[in-house]
């Protein structure tokens, strides 16, 4: 896969259809791929594509347009740029809010078999670690090694992933993987909505009391693109910048909210937190009402409009009068 | 260290010593938090985490809390500064890593300095008493030996443990450590050979286990004049401008000043709002923003360039050290594995002719 990869940039940099390349290339640590970008043909060498490529590269699309938006003959830069299931569908969203032009824009798509959490890895001390077919194989400092089985170790959005590879793509590159179930997709967030009201809270609660206000949650979220979040605004001052526990609740529904209508699920925010704050239930009910209520899905289509800035007659409003 | 300076204890007794010492200190120990490690005030009946590798988040939170409040105000409350240690008892920090202990010594020089002085940070200082623990396990992207430390590194400690099984094996490095070993003499034993001995065996032993060594020697320099460089173009990239590298950093200091208004607070007499300083990063947009909507670093690329420089020329410039103790947060923490070795080795490699060169 990776030489079909290396070939289709090579081939986009000798047509002079791209001026960079965004990919992967191997991290500095085990069990990590680190964000990569390609200017020269001769570091196209460097990419890789394996199980551990789980930063969601489209954010780092709008920077590229952002100082030229509203300059009239500025030169915009030709992006290629490796693309997931997930990385495709934050593309098509971004192209669907303005913030990057789709013709600007080259999206190697590419099925993708998930992405490893290194975290559900309880070992401390792995110095390197090799992935073979569906298997990864750890050695610790004592040269000890233990082969753990992939499947077991995906993150969890990856288990259930609906869209493996983009819907929107220039060029499609890999095999076909095979869907998960609706219902398997959506168990957990079932059985959360069967929890009682103070449960619900309560795990709410406990996530949030480990957040240290970093920022990487919606610093590595695509959609998060906003010069000035609400979160730092100064005027007025919506919240404080504290790690207070009223602080960063404020923040994190705010964030969530923001997401309606938006998140694909890709999980960069909670991959991103050092402290393993896990709020995906919260962002996938939003995606489960969403398309309930409006038959949207985010960002799997470049024509249908997105339901935060449409009104149809026969709109759900229930959800407004009845919480 | 000379032999006799060494006293040994039993693992046991140490949990006794430190209940014993709860009148006197707010003591701060490493415990298990969330499967990783974090400092936490000492409770009774609880277990010291002995073997950590180091904790998530840097003990600097302890004597530079992420948020504190400076003092409250409104018309008629009382301005009453706050921020001094919690009843007044004295701070016993057990058990930081060495790295740790150092980044503290240069927490001092900042919040201590000859042109500043911060009494929150001060009064809490003065009342602290830093007992480090040597380090058996270093991770593989502690790189301490290429800057000042190693894992038996006693800048900053009052008193340096070493973990030797049963035993805990104790050297006094500052006058107050040795105050403090002989108050508690009860405690402890003379340390004979054979413990010493086994200390250097240990701490050979860790040593060799730190792989990762970059040669950094003359990185000041070589940041004199690499302000315009090109290369700055390429080491921001794939960063995501977080707060993970600064805020889990031990040497970081910047914070932010706000004033929180409770207007709710109606009757004259209770505070209506309180100044809060929290930290702050350099690799935040609104870091440098003005009043005025003027931003002198626009970009994550003038963001990154003030992270790297500020440790690495300017605190050097000011300080005369660099303000990286290699403990490998920002490396292990970062979600791009945006690396500040691979950093700090392109830098290095900047040749002389690379003076010249402007964008
Ligand atoms: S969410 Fe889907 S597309 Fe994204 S990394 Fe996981 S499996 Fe791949
Ligand atoms: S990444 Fe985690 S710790 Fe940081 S702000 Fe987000 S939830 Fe909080
Ligand atoms: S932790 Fe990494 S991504 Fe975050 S600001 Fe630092 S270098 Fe950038
Ligand atoms: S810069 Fe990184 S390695 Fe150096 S002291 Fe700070 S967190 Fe540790
Ligand atoms: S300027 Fe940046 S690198 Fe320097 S102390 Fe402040 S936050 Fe840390």
């Amino acid at each position: 896969m990776i030489e079909k990869i290396k070939e289709t940039v090579k081939k986009l940099f000798k047509e002079n259809k791209i001026d960079i390349f965004i990919g992967y290339s191997e991290g500095t640590l085990p069990l990590r791929s680190t964000p990569c970008f390609i200017t020269r043909s001769e570091d196209i060498e460097k990419l890789v594509w394996n199980s551990y490529c789980s930063n969601n590269l489209a954010v780092y699309l709008p920077r590229f347009f952002v100082s030229q938006r509203g300059a009239k003959d500025a030169k915009l830069p030709r992006i290629g740029i490796l693309a997931k299931g997930c990385d495709g569908r934050s593309i098509v969203g971004l192209i669907k809010e303005h913030q990057i032009p789709r013709e600007n824009i080259y999206i190697i798509g590419i099925h993708c078999g998930g992405m490893i959490n290194t975290k559900k890895i309880k070992k401390v001390d792995i110095v390197a670690a090799e992935e073979k077919n569906d298997k990864v194989l750890v050695e610790d400092e004592d040269k000890k090694k233990v082969e753990l089985k992939k499947e077991e170790l995906l993150a969890d959005m990856c288990k259930t992933c609906q869209y493996t590879a983009p819907a929107v793509y220039d060029i499609l590159l890999g095999k076909e993987k095979q869907k998960t179930k609706k219902e398997d997709r959506e168990a957990f967030i079932k059985e959360f909505e069967k929890k009682p009201l103070e449960e619900r809270w309560e795990y709410f609660q406990e996530q949030i009391s480990k957040c240290i206000r970093c920022n990487a949650c919606r610093q590595a979220c695509p959609n998060c693109y906003c010069k000035e979040c609400f979160a730092e605004q100064a005027k007025p001052r919506w919240i404080g910048p504290t790690n207070d526990i009223s602080d960063v609740m404020f923040y994190q529904i705010g964030r969530i909210f923001h997401q309606a209508g938006r998140c694909v699920d890709c999980g960069a925010c909670v991959r991103a937190c050092p402290m393993g704050v896990d709020l995906r239930v919260f962002t996938y009910k939003l995606i489960k009402d969403v398309k309930e209520f409006f038959e949207y899905e985010a960002g799997v289509s470049l024509e249908e409009a997105p339901p935060l800035a449409t009104f149809k007659q026969d709109d759900k409003q229930e959800f407004i009068t009845e919480p | 260290m000379e032999n006799k300076k060494f006293k040994i204890i039993k693992k046991k007794e140490i949990l006794k010593l430190l209940e014993s010492l709860k009148k006197e200190y707010s003591i701060f120990v490493p415990i298990e938090d969330n499967g990783d490690a974090r400092f936490s005030e000492f409770k009774s009946g609880q277990d010291i985490f002995w073997d950590y590798r180091n904790t998530k988040i840097s003990p600097k939170e302890i004597l530079f809390p992420q948020a504190e409040t400076l003092f409250c105000f409104g018309p008629g409350a009382e301005v009453k500064a706050e921020g001094s240690t919690p009843g007044g008892k004295d701070y016993l920090i057990f058990g930081i890593r060495p790295c740790d202990a150092q980044a503290i010594s240069l927490l001092d020089k900042v919040f201590g300095g000859e042109d500043f002085e911060d009494p929150y940070y001060l009064e809490r200082r003065k009342k602290t008493t830093v007992i480090s623990l040597a380090c058996s396990k270093p991770q593989i992207d502690c790189f301490c030996t290429s800057l000042k430390g190693k894992p038996e590194n006693e800048e900053g400690a009052d008193i340096i443990l070493f973990d030797l099984g049963e035993d805990v094996l104790a050297g006094a490095v500052t006058k107050k450590g040795e105050k403090f070993i002989e108050k508690q003499n009860k405690w402890f034993k003379d340390a004979g050979q054979s413990d010493v001995d086994k200390k250097d065996k240990l701490m050979d032993l860790s040593l060799n286990k730190i792989k990762s060594q970059i040669d950094i020697q003359n990185i000041k320099e070589k940041l004199d004049n690499a302000f315009n460089d090109l290369l700055w173009n390429e080491i921001h990239q794939k960063c995501l401008g977080c707060g993970i590298c600064t805020y889990f950093c031990p040497t970081c200091h910047c914070f932010d000043i706000t004033d929180e208004i409770n207007p709710k607070a109606a009757d004259s007499k209770t505070p209506e709002g309180k100044r809060v300083r929290c930290w702050d990063s350099c690799m935040y947009p609104l870091f440098t923003l003005h009043a005025s909507g003027h931003n002198p670093r626009p970009t994550y690329k003038e963001r990154m360039r003030q992270r790297i420089m500020h440790k690495f020329n300017y605190c050097p410039e000011n300080f005369k050290e660099i303000f990286c103790v290699g403990c490998g947060r920002c490396i292990r923490n970062c979600p791009v594995n945006l690396d500040l070795r691979e950093v700090l080795v392109s830098l290095m490699s900047l040749g002389s002719l690379c003076k010249d060169k402007k964008i």
